[in-house]
């Protein structure tokens, strides 16, 4: 390798900063790019993968997910972990069906979202004032949310009444071409983005999570922004359920968990979109979208449920790997 | 007399039944600097940890411009205005130099306003004189920037005490006149800055008056024009600076045992040395100017070109374990960080890496190593005689000490130390001396990596400056004075009566 051919100084930097130049767009666009390339793949493969319908398909698809993956992202960027979202969106989903035939849907709506803030301030409490870490304490949530789902539903599907036209069509009406809960979906996502990006909270979340001792000398209440962040992860999760409950007229006493891991996938791959190596929310809405398309399109081209995971598992270990590596520190050593 | 900015009457602090601050009474004046000095465990860091809120006073009064105050919690310190800058600056990483100095107090209501948090960091970036981009990312600064944002972020929250701890441990010398710049701007603003350093230059430089603490009592408070070092070191530990002289009276052998054959690396320019057995090397510079590379290269913790060798063998140095194999001990600067387990005790800190030898059976002997740390304990004189206690309730000193026990066992053919005296009092500085000269003097190669001109005079046998990742001058101590290693340091030209260097 050394001493092959013999550079000049400048011509050596000239190959230098032209590999640094490829190396930032790399780690800026690389994951927009495999997005975008395996779109087309799966474009070429199959007729239908490329129209319309399908594009609103998988965005149809993708809703839950995305809320639970949006509030998730405010916990990653707190610095800490959030296990029970993937429950919160089935607890939240049988208590607004619950509620429905005695308080009407609107206040079934806001009690079950009340209900999820709860569960968030209480997750958010563990992990700050009882120092637990955020990973035991939503686990034990996880665990507690499962036994109350069962109690409350005795393990049967809850329906909900036919007759709740309004409410069935927050997940299942259309505006135009476009599904009304795709439409809910850009206002949550377009409100969580500012929230994230401009207001103060997004602010604080991002230094608490960057830099918790600088955050806690500079006057900002760690604290409370640790539980903001676990309120909104619920409080996402929660909007997740109540339009899974619309979609499916009903409440299922299982089925949540699956959110969770999606959701882990998507934050951690959107985090190495746009190469800010930190969780954002238009990072792990691309991140879900490209997992839901690409579920889609191996389905269109006939590929077995098996090898999808299989690919989801490896596509996320790839990214995120090939974002540690062009993001190397110099020494590694957490393993968390 | 106007109204002290702070006022402390009487404040005690025990831990468990051990008494800290056994009543110090002490004020702060409006707009002063006030240096802070005593040995490490005199009660200076518990001292600041009640200004700042990290601790509760167990007894006494705290007044602020006359009237009592509660500072339970470090919340309650930033409300009031009290802040430190510790040595390992709090910044947030991803976020920009601007958006570090308005964190806590941006513009805007609920939604930030950008625009605004920028101009008022820019505002205040001016006002104190700071020249830094005001878009950077924090993690991209060096040392010395971050400590100068860190500053303008007290600034900027209108702090009216600011504690420095030991701020120029780690900047070279131009950063140090950056930085003594903006301390003076923050004494014309009316802030007041208490100033805890081991270099008594700097106090003498910089204060209005300084105050010396000892075994957790106020032993004394001097005007600028009575900061003297006989009177200072008298009133820390009760002995005259003259005791504390020490020097290397020449420990070299002629086997050579560690050879560096054009070592290099993107930030130094191809070095080669040779050392013989018992030669202390001293190595400066300006920090960030290549000195640290050589650090970084020993210990195995970056990479380098060119040849390491031990005995006359190349050795392979590409990580902290290899280093280790090779017989190269690296002491590094941020002992907590780096160097210890805090929580570990001091016993267990010592034996970790022996504990091969203390093992049967791959089972570790408990009794043997109790023992083996006892003997530890005494043979460095470490203090107090507790190897059950954990690490992080030691001093600065005595954790030193604690670094360098770890290596006894292992016996390294090449010792590095990086700043081995920074934070530690002055009591235990002659103590880390002899026992840096006693490793020299049963036959190691020692290489000390330090911004302390003094330090490098008393323990070096040959001193290298180097700028620019370039070494300017190699040269026997003998060729050096104070005045002209100091000018070699800050000038990067080696001294005028010497033509060339001598090592090879």
């Amino acid at each position: 390798m050394a001493g092959t051919t013999v550079n000049s100084a400048a011509e050596r930097r000239a190959v230098r900063s032209q590999a640094n130049l490829a190396l930032g767009i790399l780690k800026r666009w690389g994951t927009i790019i495999v997005i975008v390339l395996v779109g087309l793949l799966f474009a070429v493969l199959s007729p239908y993968f490329g129209t319309v319908s399908n594009f609103n398909n998988i965005l149809f698809s993708m809703i839950v997910s995305a809320l639970v993956s949006m509030g998730l992202t405010y916990v990653v960027a707190a610095g800490s972990f959030d296990l029970s979202i993937g429950v919160v969106v089935t607890t939240v989903s049988i208590t607004t069906a619950l509620l429905i035939p005695h308080t009407g849907w609107e206040l079934a709506i806001i009690g079950a979202l009340v209900v999820a803030c709860a569960i968030g301030l209480v997750n958010g409490l563990l992990v700050t004032y009882a120092r637990l870490s955020g990973i035991v304490s939503t686990l034990g949530m996880m665990f507690v949310l499962g036994g109350i789902n069962q109690y409350l539903t005795n393990g049967y599907q809850v329906p909900v009444d036919y007759g709740q036209v309004a409410f069935r069509f927050l997940g299942q009406g259309r505006l135009g071409p476009i599904g009304f809960p795709v439409i809910l979906l850009a206002a949550v996502f377009v409100l969580g983005h500012i929230l994230s990006t401009r207001s103060r909270a997004g602010h604080y979340i991002g230094a608490v999570g960057d830099n918790p001792m600088a955050a806690y000398y500079s006057g900002i209440l760690v604290y409370r922004w640790v539980i903001v962040a676990f309120i909104l992860s619920a409080l996402f999760a929660g909007i997740g359920g109540v339009i899974l409950t619309s979609i499916s007229s009903s409440a299922q006493p299982v089925g949540g968990e699956g959110y969770l891991l999606e959701a882990f996938a998507a934050v951690f791959l959107g985090a190495t979109i746009l190469g800010k190596g930190k969780p954002h929310l238009l990072g792990t809405l691309l991140g879900v979208f490209f997992l839901y398309m690409v579920s889609s399109g191996m389905n269109m081209v006939g590929i077995s449920f098996a090898t999808r995971q299989l690919f989801n598992g490896l596509v996320l270990i790839l990214a995120v790997g090939a974002n540690a590596l062009l993001n190397r520190e110099e020494i590694h050593l957490k393993f968390i | 007399m106007e109204t002290p900015l702070i006022e402390l009457r009487e404040v005690r602090k025990d831990f468990s039944g051990v008494h800290v601050l056994k009543g110090i009474s002490l004020s702060f004046r409006q707009g002063e600097i006030h240096g802070l000095l005593g040995e490490n465990g005199a009660g200076k860091s518990t001292l600041i940890k009640i200004l700042t809120g990290v601790y509760a006073p167990s007894s006494g009064e705290i007044l602020l411009e006359g009237k009592p105050v509660t500072i339970h919690l470090p919340i309650d310190a930033h409300r009031l205005g009290l802040g430190a800058v510790y040595q390992d600056s709090e910044l947030a990483g991803s976020f920009t130099v601007a958006d570090n100095i308005v964190l806590g107090n941006e513009p805007g209501g609920i939604l930030l306003d950008r625009g605004a948090m920028r101009r008022e960091a820019v505002a205040i970036m001016e006002q104190i004189g700071l020249d830094i981009d005001p878009g950077r990312r924090a993690s991209t600064l060096t040392a010395a920037e971050m400590q100068m944002v860190t500053l303008a972020t007290l600034f900027h929250r209108r702090y009216k005490l600011i504690i420095l701890d030991e701020p120029t441990a780690r900047l070279s010398a131009p950063e140090t006149r950056l930085l003594f710049g903006l301390i003076e701007r923050f004494r014309r603003e009316g802030i007041t800055i208490i100033y805890i350093s081991h270099r008594l230059n700097e106090v003498k430089e910089l204060c209005d008056r300084a105050t010396i603490l000892r075994d957790g009592l106020v032993s004394g408070t001097l005007e600028r024009e009575e900061i003297d070092e006989d009177v200072v070191t008298q009133l820390m530990v009760n002995r005259s600076s003259a005791e504390l002289d020490i020097s290397n009276p020449g420990l070299a052998q002629s086997q050579v045992i560690l050879e560096l054959q054009d070592l290099s690396t993107d930030r130094l320019r191809p070095l080669s040395i040779r050392l013989r057995a018992g030669e202390i090397l001293g190595v400066t510079g300006p920090l960030g100017a290549g000195m640290e590379q050589i650090e970084r290269s020993l210990g195995g913790l970056g990479a380098y070109r060119g040849t390491i060798s031990i005995d006359g063998r190349v050795c392979d140095i590409g990580s902290p374990a290899k280093a280790r194999a090779a017989g190269i001990a690296l002491i590094p600067e941020d002992r907590r960080k780096q160097a210890l387990f805090p929580n570990l005790s001091l016993g267990e800190n010592v034996t970790l890496p022996a504990l091969g030898d203390l093992s049967r059976v791959g089972l570790i002997g408990h009794g043997r190593a109790r023992r083996y740390a006892r003997s530890v304990v005494e043979r460095l004189g470490i203090l107090p005689d507790a190897p059950e206690r954990a690490m992080r309730y030691f001093s600065g000193g005595n954790q030193q000490k604690a670094v360098i026990g770890k290596w006894l066992k292992r016996e390294a053919r090449a010792y590095v130390f990086v700043e081995p005296t920074s934070g530690v009092d002055v009591g235990a500085i002659r103590q880390i001396y002899e026992i840096i000269l006693e490793l020299a003097r049963n036959g190691a190669v020692v290489i000390v990596i330090s911004t302390s001109v003094k330090e490098l005079l008393a323990l070096s046998e040959t001193i290298a400056v180097i700028h620019h990742g370039a070494i300017s001058a190699l040269l026997p101590r003998v060729k050096f004075t104070r005045d002209s290693l100091l000018a070699a340091t800050i000038s990067a030209t080696a001294p005028a009566a010497v033509a060339e260097p001598t090592a090879a």
